[in-house]
Formats: structure tokens, C-alpha cells, sequence
């Protein structure tokens, strides 16, 4: 699914802007780089995408929904289409790796035996197989960032929102989760990733987009720059 | 209908894990309810009793014998007060008598000549109406002797009205303690998963399917509660009716299986209803504070 973004500014309570007049168009099926200092505003975009948060001013449409029209009753439909790994995870700790997995199928109201055959095969895919019965506590950093990427691929979302998936995380395990979020975006859901490491961004080059102070900086597409408002 | 079986396991697996307060506020339901059914039980009886002597509020008026009822019964036809009168034969009180004595009918041919008098039976529409009348039928020269239940109805009508007035006021207190326990204990249990219910609400569930478990924990604890309570009460009642029976033979209690029946049934229901309304309120009010979106 597609996502655009017009005139987009959010103020928090009482006055702390923390986006402001920002335009940005994803096609579906683009994989994008969203990078700023901390505080830029990534999370907060991210959550307005999400329909966590409502823009103070703007319009917000992902696919064919106007976010800002969406009614209550329609909010967990839109939820199910849109994949979002969270900054803190948000795993449950006294679940396993494959209940973590397996309730958000559950919720869906999944029968019993397709929601183990997917969690298995997800959790296959983010390579936790022989950590399946394991509670979070008892993984390391790299390993918990999986669930949650395998809990927010589980029902193949449209659309893919990562907020620092590689954060505290060693090079090589950057580069592990890098890839699998590319094999996501290789099936065709719209990605986009929040981040401050520059290494992956040279690395593996993609549209990218700045945050600075809650304006948008800059958005480069394979090599070539837009100054900001030139879109 | 996947949904629902694992609205059923949530629901087990949150009354165990925090089973002593389950069992809590089961006994705390079940020992309201209980009260509730045995004040409504004996509000019940006391309007059974009353409606069951008001059902026979006659007065028996005896002629003296020789005299005929004419006089007696052209008085009562002018009163207001009377519902319906009646002038009964020698005869036919020989009758009634015979049909009342059964096998030792027999008996009543060793009376010989009819010693019964004429009578009058007097139907009155309320209890206050039978002191006024009797007074007025006492002053006729052809009466002999008139019966009738009336301090007794009167006494009765007093303590109907109190007992159901009490019944009313501890059907409010057990309403309202029951609603706030179970309420209160669905809200812990949300709580206790406060965390798994936002992480649900971000991830797509609906609020209906975060609400089931919780729900149906709350008509489970409601409903348990009940049956207790119906349990208890029907060994206590039993225990009564017995009681009653044996020492206080003429006192009428309600011994029917269908009216007893309706009535577990109901306070089954209002347990359950309770229970599933409490755990609605307490549930929604917490997901549509976490839906709002900032
Ligand atoms: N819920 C909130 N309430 C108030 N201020 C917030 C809230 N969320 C974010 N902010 C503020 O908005 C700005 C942008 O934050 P955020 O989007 O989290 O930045 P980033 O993810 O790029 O670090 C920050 O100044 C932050 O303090
Ligand atoms: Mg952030």
C-alpha cells in the first residue's frame, strides 16, 4: 500500500512541535530509511502512520484510507494491515517466543491449527526455530529484536514500520536483521525503517528521508537529493 | 468461533492465576445472593400466606337454630362492604360435612336429626372491611355466632408490607456490593494484564475480542456465585419447609416445584446478568481509554 503524508504537523501538549508541515509520499512496495538525530520526530511519524497518534494538522491516507476518518470500529482492520516493530519491542514477557507470535494470529481469529503452522513458519524465518519455547528475559537483544519483527510480519502486513531495529545491536546482527527486512520489502510490502545507523544506510542504499527538529531535511532516492519542500 | 475458544482459555487461565481472589469474590457473591433469595424468599411467603387468607376472607355467620337467615341476609346484601353472600342450608352444611370427613362420613348418620343451623357466608372484598361488618351483624337477635379471621389477616398485611420493604432495600445493597466486587476484580484482572491488552489494541485486536475473557469471567463468577447461593438456599428452605411442617402445621409455605424453580432460575439469571454487565463496563471503560488516540 501507498502512504502519503500532506501538510502533516503534530504539537504536543502544550507546545512541543514535534513535526511540522511535512509532505512525503511512499509508493507501495518502496523500502525507505527514515534517519534524524534523536528527538527529530522518526517515532512520532511512524506512530501517526500507525494511527497511534492523529496529526494536529494534515492529511494522512495509507492505500485507500483516510487515517484521520477512520472510525474506531475500523482502527483494528487498518491495525492488521500494518506491521510495526516498536522501539521497546513491546514483547510480553511472561509469554514465549511462539505465544508471542501466536496471539496476535489468535486475535485475528485464526483457527488453532493455521496459527501455529504461520507462527512456526515465521519464526522459522527470523531464525529463532530453537528458541521457540524460550520467555524474552531470556533472550539477548538481537534475538528479542527478531520476535518482534517475526510478531509483526506473522500476518503479512501491506505495509512495514521498524523503529530502530538495529539499535544496541553488534554489526553482525545489524546487518542479519537489515536483510531480513529487505525480504520483506522483497515480497512486496511497503517498508519503512526509522534509524540512526549510518553504517546500514551506506551499506545497503535505499530511499532515504531526514528528520531535522520535525522538518523534513532531506529525501534522496538512489543518489539524487531533494531539498526539502522541493518534492 | 476460533475466537471463542480462546476468549475460554484466557478466561481459565486469568481466574487461576489469580485464583484466591476468584474464589473470593465467588464466596462474596454467592453470600450476597444468598441473602438477596432468602429475603425475597420470605417476603414471597409472607404475600403467599396473606393472599391465600385474603383468597378466603369470610366471615361464617350461624343463625341460632330454628331462625332462617332472610333478616340476616338482607342486611349484608346492602352493605358495599360485601363481595358475595350465601345462605347455606342445614342441608347442605350436612353435605359439606360429610364430603369433608371423607371415610368416617359414616359418622354424621349417628348425629340423627339435623343438628346444624342456617349460615351465612360472607365474602368481603378487604381485611379492614370484616370488623365494621361483624359489628353489624352481631346486633341481630338471629345470630348466634359469627367467625372469622380478621386480626390475623390484618397482622399479616402489616408484616407483608415491612418484610417487603426490607427485601426491597437488601435487593439494592446486595446489587450494588455485588456489582462493586466483581467489578472490582475485573478490573484487577485487567490490570494484572494491562501490558498484553495495548500490545493487543496495537496489533489489530478488536475491543470485543479483548473484552470476551474478561466477560465471561465476570458472568462466570456471577453465575458460580449463584448457584452457590440457589444450592444453599434450597437446603436451608428444605430444612424449613420441614421445620414448619412438623411444628407449625397451619402456617401455609410456599412448597410449589414450579414457583421455587422460576425463582432459582431468576437469581441465577441476576448473578450471571450482574457479572456480565460489571465486567462489560469495567473492560470497555479501560479499552476505550487506551484506543483514544492523542
Ligand atoms: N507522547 C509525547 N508527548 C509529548 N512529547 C512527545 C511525545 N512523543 C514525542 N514527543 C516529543 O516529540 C519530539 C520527537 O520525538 P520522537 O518522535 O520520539 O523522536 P525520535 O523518535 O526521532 O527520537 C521529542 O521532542 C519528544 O520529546
Ligand atoms: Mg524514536
Amino acid at each position: 500500500m501507498d502512504i502519503r503524508l500532506s501538510g502533516i504537523t503534530k504539537v504536543f501538549e502544550p507546545d512541543i512541535v514535534a513535526l511540522e508541515d511535512i509532505y512525503l509520499s511512499v509508493d507501495s512496495g518502496e523500502f525507505l530509511y527514515l534517519v534524524g538525530t534523536t528527538g527529530s520526530g522518526k517515532t512520532t511519524l511512524l506512530r501517526l502512520i500507525s494511527r497511534e497518534y492523529l496529526p494536529t494538522r494534515g492529511q494522512i491516507t495509507v492505500g485507500d484510507r483516510n487515517l484521520r476518518k477512520l472510525r474506531s470500529s475500523e482502527l483494528p482492520y487498518y491495525r492488521r494491515e500494518v506491521g510495526v516493530v516498536f522501539q521497546d519491542f513491546k514483547l510480553l514477557p511472561n509469554l514465549t517466543v511462539f505465544e508471542n507470535v501466536a496471539f496476535v494470529l489468535e486475535a485475528m481469529g485464526i483457527p488453532p491449527k493455521l496459527v501455529e503452522s504461520r507462527s512456526n513458519e515465521v519464526i522459522d524465518q527470523v531464525g529463532l526455530w530453537r528458541r521457540r519455547f524460550l520467555k524474552p528475559p531470556q533472550l539477548s537483544g538481537g534475538e528479542q529484536q527478531r520476535v518482534a519483527i517475526a510478531r509483526a510480519m506473522a500476518n503479512s502486513p501491506a505495509v512495514f514500520l521498524a523503529d530502530e531495529p538495529t539499535g544496541n545491536l553488534d554489526l553482525r546482527t545489524s546487518e542479519e536483521i537489515m536483510r531480513l527486512l529487505l525480504s520483506i520489502n522483497a515480497s512486496g510490502t511497503t517498508v519503512i525503517v526509522a534509524t540512526h545507523d549510518q553504517y546500514l544506510v551506506d551499506a545497503y542504499r535505499q530511499r532515504l528521508v531526514e528528520l531535522h527538529n520535525g522538518r523534513l531535511k532531506r529525501d534522496e532516492r538512489r543518489g539524487r537529493y531533494f531539498v526539502d519542500g522541493e518534492l | 468461533m476460533a475466537s471463542f475458544r480462546y476468549a475460554f482459555r484466557d478466561t481459565f487461565r486469568l481466574l487461576f492465576r489469580h485464583w484466591g481472589l476468584s474464589l473470593l469474590t465467588l464466596l462474596t457473591a454467592a453470600s450476597v445472593l444468598y441473602i438477596l433469595g432468602f429475603a425475597s424468599l420470605f417476603a414471597m411467603n409472607m404475600r403467599y400466606m396473606i393472599s391465600r387468607i385474603e383468597g378466603a376472607l369470610v366471615v361464617q355467620a350461624y343463625m341460632k337454630r330454628g331462625e332462617t337467615a332472610e333478616q340476616a341476609l338482607e342486611l349484608v346484601r346492602s352493605s358495599p362492604l360485601v363481595l358475595s353472600v350465601r345462605a347455606i342450608s342445614p342441608e347442605e352444611a350436612l353435605e359439606r360435612l360429610r364430603a369433608k370427613l371423607g371415610n368416617q362420613a359414616q359418622a354424621v348418620t349417628l348425629l340423627g336429626e339435623n343438628p346444624l343451623p342456617w349460615s351465612l357466608e360472607i365474602q368481603v372484598q378487604r381485611a379492614e372491611h370484616i370488623t365494621p361488618l361483624v359489628r353489624d351483624l352481631m346486633v341481630l337477635p338471629s345470630i348466634e355466632e359469627v367467625l372469622y379471621a380478621g386480626k390475623l389477616v390484618e397482622r399479616l398485611a402489616t408484616i407483608s408490607r415491612a418484610s417487603s420493604a426490607v427485601s426491597g432495600i437488601i435487593l439494592m445493597l446486595t446489587l450494588l456490593i455485588s456489582t462493586l466486587v466483581i467489578f472490582n476484580t475485573i478490573r484487577i484482572a485487567i490490570y494484572s494484564r494491562k501490558e498484553e491488552i495495548e500490545v493487543m489494541l496495537l496489533i489489530g485486536a478488536t475491543s470485543t475480542y479483548i473484552s470476551l475473557p474478561f466477560v465471561i469471567q465476570g458472568m462466570l463468577l456471577g453465575a458460580g456465585g449463584a448457584i452457590l447461593a440457589i444450592f444453599g438456599l434450597w437446603s436451608t428452605y428444605s430444612s424449613a419447609i420441614e421445620a414448619i411442617r412438623s411444628t407449625l402445621a397451619f402456617v401455609d409455605i410456599i412448597d410449589n416445584r414450579r414457583i421455587l424453580a422460576q425463582f432459582y432460575v431468576f437469581l441465577f439469571a441476576a448473578g450471571a446478568t450482574t457479572g456480565w454487565m460489571c465486567s462489560w463496563l469495567a473492560v470497555h471503560r479501560f479499552t476505550s481509554q487506551s484506543m483514544r488516540s492523542r
